[in-house]
């Protein structure tokens, strides 16, 4: 298997592929646990600064279903909570003991899985923090215990560039073993899981082979399980579905293996002057311990992929779901008659550039290349929409405050890919914008 | 380069203060930072998700059409001076004709942008938005679509009248119903009927040093089929007057400065599909929409019925200006409609009413450009209804 650089559907090669090299990353001294990045959260602290918590320890609930207990990734002390704008909690620091000491849950290896119900699993999941890895596909939120999913899909892999595929989270027979539990789990939650993996992308293991049922050609974002499932479904009541991801099927399984909550994490690092390559870390690691960039400024920190990650930087931590971490430049230097040159090296989805006949992937930056300019109906974002949204028109709708008609237009539809707001040559925030409607409108459902 | 680099920088910063908000030129911001943006491509820092984006911006985008626009113009020019030379019985070498058509064709694109970046900037400057560059494209499209005699305060009128009453009143860039270029385009034509049709526009003349631009007779192709064509006559007589479709095709004839070669205007169409500036399938669709009607019109005709409809239908797509208005009007994106099919329909109805218009009043040579304003006027019903086709094909959340 050779990556030389990201698919991404609408064409473009994105260069820094991490070598397929997987190594340890250093201990961390802290980890953390990031609430912000958890879709639709309001969390509500269960432990303060300066108390001892073990690993699997919840630390904070969903003020909304207070079922929902989100746990420590670490042992240790409570450091430092950290707010972000309105008082969001940002991060809850953990300085990590010498001595990893975990809360002790009843395992349920595969054998003892066979005869349980889902309303107990469901309750197991829910005790031990390990829930909050089972995702909503429409809000992309904590999945609702209270509902029972149309089907559960897993995200075998994850081609927002870059992700580690499975082959390096699925080394060893016991990685393999947890992540065969983990979906046995699942089918236990529901009678429909299926999993989906890019086309070129093997596991490494011809068993998990076998569990694959959605192969999908084109690159990001058609292997995110929301476009396949929107493909796939036929009723309106298959909306009530949910996602997780590969590796955090493997965490699932390990869970109910061991009875201890689990933290181990693969991270994808790529980017400018550091080595891309996979890294085995812990949950909730600080990035600076993934990557050296050296003292340079003019650089953006990215945790969770190129199109759906964050702005973060070297004292952030890892968010629940984050397995990647890019490095890219932000130079702000105006470049003269920018606009006018060739473009051999640059990056882009359209033909104006003469990068169309660059054989070689290319470096992207944090830049926004343009300023913002009123939609011109090119169309770009409709090409570009991998769940044939029109976005121009459903922007449109939003701004006009027409909410039932960008619903009709398939608002909720939208997987938060990103891919329109990345082409649009107007900068229109249109992914931004569904996505701050589709939650304004699940706020204001409940 | 890097010394032109740094030198043009404190150009810049030299004078910044007096152009920031409160400064004593604050009102010309806008235009302060349009003209910037242009030497130094602006370099913001991405905020929002995705936090990479694409190198395309709308300033690449309207000069991407410019540069497809290069092809007519050049010819326009030389064509215009050729066409002038000629006429006066001066030699009509490649040269001297440039550059006597640089010497009519230059004001008339100089008095379209002056007057049109000066609406911008008044309306960038009320609405407090920054300036589009889509007045670069409107300001360059107008011109090529005159006549070259056209006195230079029509032009005036026209582009003001095309930029405030075809854009600014609908909001601005992006909301305009109209393309702004043809709305300036229509009124001139309307408005100064003299000026715009009838035989004796369509050759820009300067006689003596001392007196103004005039004209010389000599009838357009459309022109001609006003005389009376008998039956089945009118491809001969347009052969007579010199109108023979490689004439036609290449563009060898007095007409508006851009329109009159099909060819230059195909090779700027190949340039945008290229490119992925323009659609094909509205061009495409105008190609067969025109095709098919002709065609039609071809088997209704009869001794009784109009000179046009006997055509061979391959004349409508090099005549009056229809492969320029195909390339570069019906496909502006934001007054043609975005999604795909709708795109068919709408080139396909242009072409079909650019005939219509053309074999019913000839007196509307440019039946093209009525054809296109007509149907930008259609072009949120076809996307209405491409929408709602869609909207029902989706699975609804319940
Ligand atoms: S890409 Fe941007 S400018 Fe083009 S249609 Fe979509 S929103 Fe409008
Ligand atoms: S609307 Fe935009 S963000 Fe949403 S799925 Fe389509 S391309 Fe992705």
């Amino acid at each position: 298997m050779k990556h030389t650089s990201a698919q991404i559907s609408c064409g473009l090669k994105i260069a820094g592929c991490p070598e397929n090299a997987v190594d340890s990353a250093p201990e961390p001294k802290t980890v953390a646990s990031a609430p912000e990045r958890i879709a639709l959260l309001k969390a509500r602290l269960l432990k303060s600064k300066g108390d001892r918590v073990n690993i699997g320890t919840p630390l904070y609930e969903d003020k909304q279903n207070t079922d929902i207990l989100f746990a420590a990734p670490g042992a240790g002390t409570i450091e430092d909570i950290v707010y972000g704008p309105r008082r969001v909690i940002r991060e809850i620091v953990i300085r990590l003991d010498k001595e990893q000491t975990a809360e002790a849950f009843t395992p349920y290896p595969a054998e003892k899985l066979a005869g349980i119900t889902p309303g107990a699993l469901t309750e197991i999941l829910l005790k031990s923090g390990v829930w909050p890895l089972l995702r909503d596909i429409v809000y992309r939120k904590v999945a609702d215990p209270g509902q029972s999913p149309a089907a559960i899909w897993v995200a075998a892999t994850n081609q927002d560039p870059f992700h580690p595929p499975p082959d390096t989270w699925l080394q060893s027979p016991q990685d393999r073993r947890f992540f065969q539990t983990g979906i046995k789990a699942l089918e236990i939650l529901s009678s429909r899981v299926f999993v989906c993996c890019a086309a070129d992308t093997g596991t490494g293991d011809a068993q998990i082979e076998n569990r694959i049922t959605h192969r999908v050609l084109r690159g990001y974002p058609f292997d995110d399980p929301a476009v396949v499932h929107y493909h796939v479904k036929t009723r309106p009541e298959d909306n009530h579905a949910w996602f997780v991801n590969g590796q955090d099927v493997r965490l699932i399984g390990e869970f109910l293996e061991t009875g201890r909550f689990p933290v181990r994490r693969t991270v994808a690092v790529s980017g400018q002057n550091v080595p891309g390559r996979y890294r085995h870390t812990r949950m909730g690691a600080p990035l600076g311990i993934l990557a050296d960039p050296g003292e340079d400024s003019g650089r953006r920190w990215i945790a969770g992929g190129l199109f759906r990650g964050y702005s973060s930087g070297p004292d952030f931590h890892l968010g629940l779901y984050e397995t990647a971490v890019n490095i890219i430049e932000e130079s702000g230097k105006r470049e003269m008659l920018g606009f006018m040159r060739p473009g051999w090296n640059k990056p882009t989805c359209s033909k104006t550039f003469l990068s169309v006949f660059n054989p070689r992937p290319l470096a992207v930056d944090a830049d926004m290349h343009g300023s913002g300019r009123a939609c011109v109906n090119c169309g770009s974002c409709t090409r570009a929409c991998p769940v044939d949204i029109l976005p121009q028109f459903t922007y449109k709708c939003i701004r006009a405050g027409e909410i039932e008609e960008a619903l009709s237009h398939g608002m909720l539809d939208c997987v938060e890919c990103g891919l329109c707001s990345y082409v649009c040559p107007s900068k229109i925030e249109l992914c931004q914008t569904f996505q701050e409607t589709k939650q304004a409108y699940f706020r204001q459902r409940i | 380069m890097g010394w032109m680099e740094k030198n043009l920088r404190k150009l810049f910063d030299a004078p910044r203060k007096h152009f920031e908000p409160g400064g004593r030129l604050g009102k010309l911001g806008p235009l302060f930072e349009a003209i910037e943006d242009v030497f130094f491509f602006p370099a913001e820092a991405t905020q929002h998700r995705p936090l990479v984006r694409d190198s395309l911006d709308l300033k690449r985008f309207m000069s991407s059409v410019l540069v497809a626009l290069i092809p007519p113009l050049l010819f326009g020019i030389y064509n215009t001076g050729y066409q002038s030379r000629l006429a006066s019985e001066m030699s009509a070498a490649f040269m001297p004709s440039f550059m006597t058509g640089l010497g009519i064709v230059l004001p008339i694109i100089l008095v379209s942008y002056a007057v049109g970046l000066f609406w911008e900037l008044l309306f960038a400057a009320i609405r407090k938005h920054p300036i589009s560059e889509g007045f670069l494209v409107t300001g360059l499209l107008f011109p090529l679509t005159l006549p070259p005699t056209i006195p230079l305060w029509q032009v005036a009128a026209g582009i003001t009248f095309g930029v405030v009453i075809g854009k600014e009143v609908f909001g601005g860039t992006g909301r305009n119903l109209f393309n702004p270029a043809l709305t300036a385009r229509a009124f001139v034509f309307f408005a100064y009927p003299a000026q715009m049709s009838g035989d004796p526009v369509w050759v820009a003349v300067k006689q003596k040093a001392s007196q103004a631009v005039d004209a010389v007779t000599g009838p357009t192709p459309l022109a001609v089929t006003e005389l009376q064509a008998p039956f089945n006559s009118i491809q001969e007589m347009l052969t007579d007057q010199g109108y023979t479709f490689s004439t036609l095709f290449w563009g060898h004839y007095p007409g508006t400065i851009g329109g009159t070669s099909a060819l230059c205007s195909l090779l700027g169409a190949l340039l945008l599909i290229i490119l992925g500036i323009a659609s094909y399938r509205t061009i495409l669709g105008a190609v067969a929409g025109l095709l098919a009607t002709g065609f039609l019109l071809n088997l209704a005709a009869s001794p009784g019925t109009l000179p046009w409809f006997s055509v061979n239908p391959f004349y409508h797509l090099v005549a009056g200006g229809f492969a320029f208005g195909a390339a570069y009007m019906a496909t502006d994106p934001v007054t043609a409609p975005g999604t795909d099919r709708a795109k068919w329909i709408y080139g396909f109805l242009i072409g079909a009413l650019t005939v219509l218009i053309r074999v019913v009043n000839p007196a509307f040579p440019e039946g093209v450009m009525l054809a296109i304003l007509f149907m930008n006027m259609f072009a949120p019903l076809l996307e209405y209804t491409e929408i709602r086709l869609r909207v029902k094909k989706r699975i609804p959340h319940v």
